[in-house]
């Protein structure tokens, strides 16, 4: 195979595509939705949710009056109080301390929790550590020492975007290839191509990487504001930055180019059946459909997603690509396109 | 030069080209002519390497279609018209062939030169730079030409250059093959324009699946007519043929409309004889020609009348 042939097609191809309202037009669209709107879409609202989760300790000025160590306090009202290794019921406290307590229907506010079972109970704007909570709600508090269960949905959220990530050079090629190909069989420019002195691989491998480089230079270059975003929006929430991440590296450096090549051969197979260039946009998008399985599993929590479940589906995909390029090499060739390609 | 030894081409049931063995010697303008679905195409795109044949063999300038290696320096040297001119819409007519020079390997420079050559040369190099979508269907075709010349290739194949295309697009088309033709090249051309095969060819070749004659215009016209010379005269009577037809050397008479049409070998030694002997016997002789079988007659005759 000479390189100097395949860039020779590639080039050609990405200069009519240039011209091509449609290409040109979903190749700056489907990146500005995938680094902008998705970010702002899915994770504000979440973010919203978590509330502020800062681990910040709220500054809470108590004084504390009275000191109680090992009481059982039922029916009162208490401000200013400190308990230590006490059961609290029906109480309702302002600015305390609880120690090793057990607090039952309680309402506390600007209190300090630590080591404090807290059950059936209202805290409304105070610090808590290490206290489990039953049937409980929390209004304002900062929790210190654990994660919420929404900021750890968040850092699942984030790495589950990655499917919509991986969309666009999914979709780009599917698009692009029904141009490239169907197009080019409807307008009969493939048999002059066909004869000149060129291998059946360098054509392919040409035409290939055509689709290729635009589809990986958008994706790639819409990263670049989209995890500057997540990371202005989810960082304050999280406490730290969340992009970029072994995840995403993995995602968008391996993952995504074996997707992009996976939904370039498989177009070539639709469009050596197809006529039709709307046709092959529509069946060539099924490809989609093992992204979305993948992650409709991450997201529902049957498995986390974390490098060792990349690398499977990495080496999954990797496996699908090679009989798909190898069925689609077979397909392009000579004596196939001009007489059964229909 | 190309020769084909009983090329054959099947496709699936049905058979396309059969038992085709012919040789194009270089330099000739080479017509092949035959009905729709005769398998003028399928034989080009063999002998362009674009198909494989089914059966027999052939040779482009001594390198074997059938061989792997061959079949990219064959692909080098040939120049194809495909039937459909098939050009990249959105592209300039430069951009359009320069694509294919640089396919060819031709370095910057020669590219630049030989493309100002050929668009000056069809008269379209003011447009150079105007997408071919804008082009006439005659214009196109010019660039689909200059395309498959863009390399200088040593056989240019043409699969029917003129058709579909209007009267004075066709003769700007043929003017241009003309010119081809006059710098020598060897052209393969498949066309059912039977003047255009007249006009440009050398020999023909006729197919129908399998070849039915192959040759010059004159030599398919004598070989399926033999020689006759046409007498025009006044006051020719019955008695005059019969007289002519004993003559050794003449084979067959006719007489119709006033015409005397007589079958022969050797009209140039004959002629005079003939001639006297219709003068002795009274007729007054107008004119005496070679009759001569267009293209058509040869073709009528061999696929048969009107359908
Ligand atoms: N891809 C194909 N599949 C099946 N039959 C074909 C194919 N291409 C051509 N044929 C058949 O081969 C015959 C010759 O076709 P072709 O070479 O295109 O004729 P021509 O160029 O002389 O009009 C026709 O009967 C045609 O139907
Ligand atoms: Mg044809």
């Amino acid at each position: 195979m000479r390189l100097d042939k395949v860039w020779i097609v590639a080039r050609k191809d990405m200069s009519e595509f240039k011209t091509n309202k449609y290409i040109v037009f979903s190749l700056v669209l489907m990146p500005l939705v995938m680094s902008f709107v998705l970010p702002i879409a899915y994770l504000v609202p979440i973010t919203m949710l978590t509330g502020d989760n800062s681990n910040v300790p709220l500054d809470l000025h108590i004084n504390i009056t009275s000191r109680f160590e090992g009481l059982n306090v039922e029916n009162v009202s208490v401000s200013n109080a400190s308990f230590v290794k006490s059961n609290l019921t029906n109480v309702v406290a302002q600015s305390c301390i609880f120690e090793n307590c057990t607090l039952t229907d309680v309402l506390a506010r600007d209190s300090v929790l630590l080591n404090t079972t807290i059950d059936r109970s209202y805290v409304i704007r105070s610090n808590i550590e290490a206290s489990p909570r039953t049937d409980s709600t929390l209004s304002g508090c900062v929790i210190i020492g654990e994660t919420s269960r929404t900021v750890n949905m968040l850092k699942t959220f984030i790495d589950s975007l990655l499917m919509f990530f991986i969309l666009v050079p999914v979709m780009i090629p599917t698009i692009i290839a029904s141009y490239s190909f169907v197009g080019e069989k409807l307008n009969k420019s493939l048999e002059p191509l066909l004869a000149t002195p060129t291998t059946d691989m360098e054509l392919l491998a040409g035409k290939s990487l055509s689709i290729f480089i635009p589809s990986m230079a958008a994706a790639w270059i819409s990263l670049v504001p989209f995890v500057v975003l997540v990371d202005l929006i989810a960082g304050p929430v999280l406490g730290y930055y969340p992009l970029p991440n072994i995840i995403w590296v993995v995602g968008s450096f391996i993952l995504a180019p074996l997707f992009c090549l996976l939904s370039i051969s498989t177009n070539v197979l639709v469009s050596s059946r197809v006529n039709d260039v709307r046709a092959s946009q529509q069946i060539g998008s099924l490809i989609v459909l093992p992204l979305v399985v993948f992650f409709v599993i991450t997201i529902a929590g049957l498995i986390t997603l974390d490098l060792f479940y990349m690398s499977v589906f990495v080496m999954l995909i990797a496996i699908v690509d090679a009989a798909v390029v190898y069925l689609s090499l077979k397909v392009f060739r000579r004596e196939e396109i001009l007489i059964r390609w229909k | 030069m190309i020769e084909t030894v009983e090329l054959t081409k099947n496709f699936k049931e049905v058979t396309a080209v059969e038992d085709l063995t012919m040789t194009i010697k270089d330099g000739e303008v080479f017509g092949f002519i035959g009905p729709n679905g005769a398998g003028k195409t399928t034989t080009v795109r063999m002998l362009c390497c674009l198909i494989s044949p089914s059966r027999g063999s052939a040779f482009v300038n001594g390198m074997d279609i059938a061989h792997p290696n061959d079949r990219i320096k064959i692909r080098g040297i040939i120049g194809l018209l495909p039937e459909t001119p098939g050009l990249y819409e959105s592209l300039s007519a430069q951009r359009n062939l320069d694509f294919f020079a640089q396919l060819y390997g031709l370095s910057s420079t020669v590219r630049d030169r030989r493309i100002k050559e050929l668009l000056t040369t069809l008269d379209v190099w003011d447009r150079r730079n105007d997408p071919v979508a804008k082009f006439s269907k005659g214009m196109k075709q010019k660039i689909a030409i200059a395309r498959a010349l863009v390399h200088e290739p040593e056989i240019l194949f043409l699969d029917e250059p003129t058709s579909g295309l209007d009267p004075q697009a066709s003769l700007t088309v043929r003017n241009y093959l003309l010119d081809l033709k006059k710098e020598g090249r060897t052209i393969f051309l498949n066309t059912h324009n039977l003047d255009e095969a007249e006009k440009l060819c050398d020999k023909i070749g006729v197919i129908q699946r399998n070849l039915l004659a192959l040759g010059s215009p004159e030599e398919l016209s004598s070989k399926f007519w033999g020689k006759a010379t046409v007498i025009e005269a006044r006051s020719l009577t019955p008695e005059m043929v019969r007289a002519v037809e004993s003559i050794p050397s003449v084979r067959r008479v006719d007489l119709a409309e006033g015409k005397l049409l007589v079958e022969l070998d050797r009209p140039d030694l004959n002629n005079p004889l003939i001639v006297r002997t219709l003068v002795e016997r009274g007729a007054e002789i107008e004119y005496v020609s070679e009759l001569k079988h267009g293209l058509e007659d040869i073709y009528l005759k061999l696929i048969g009348g009107p359908r």
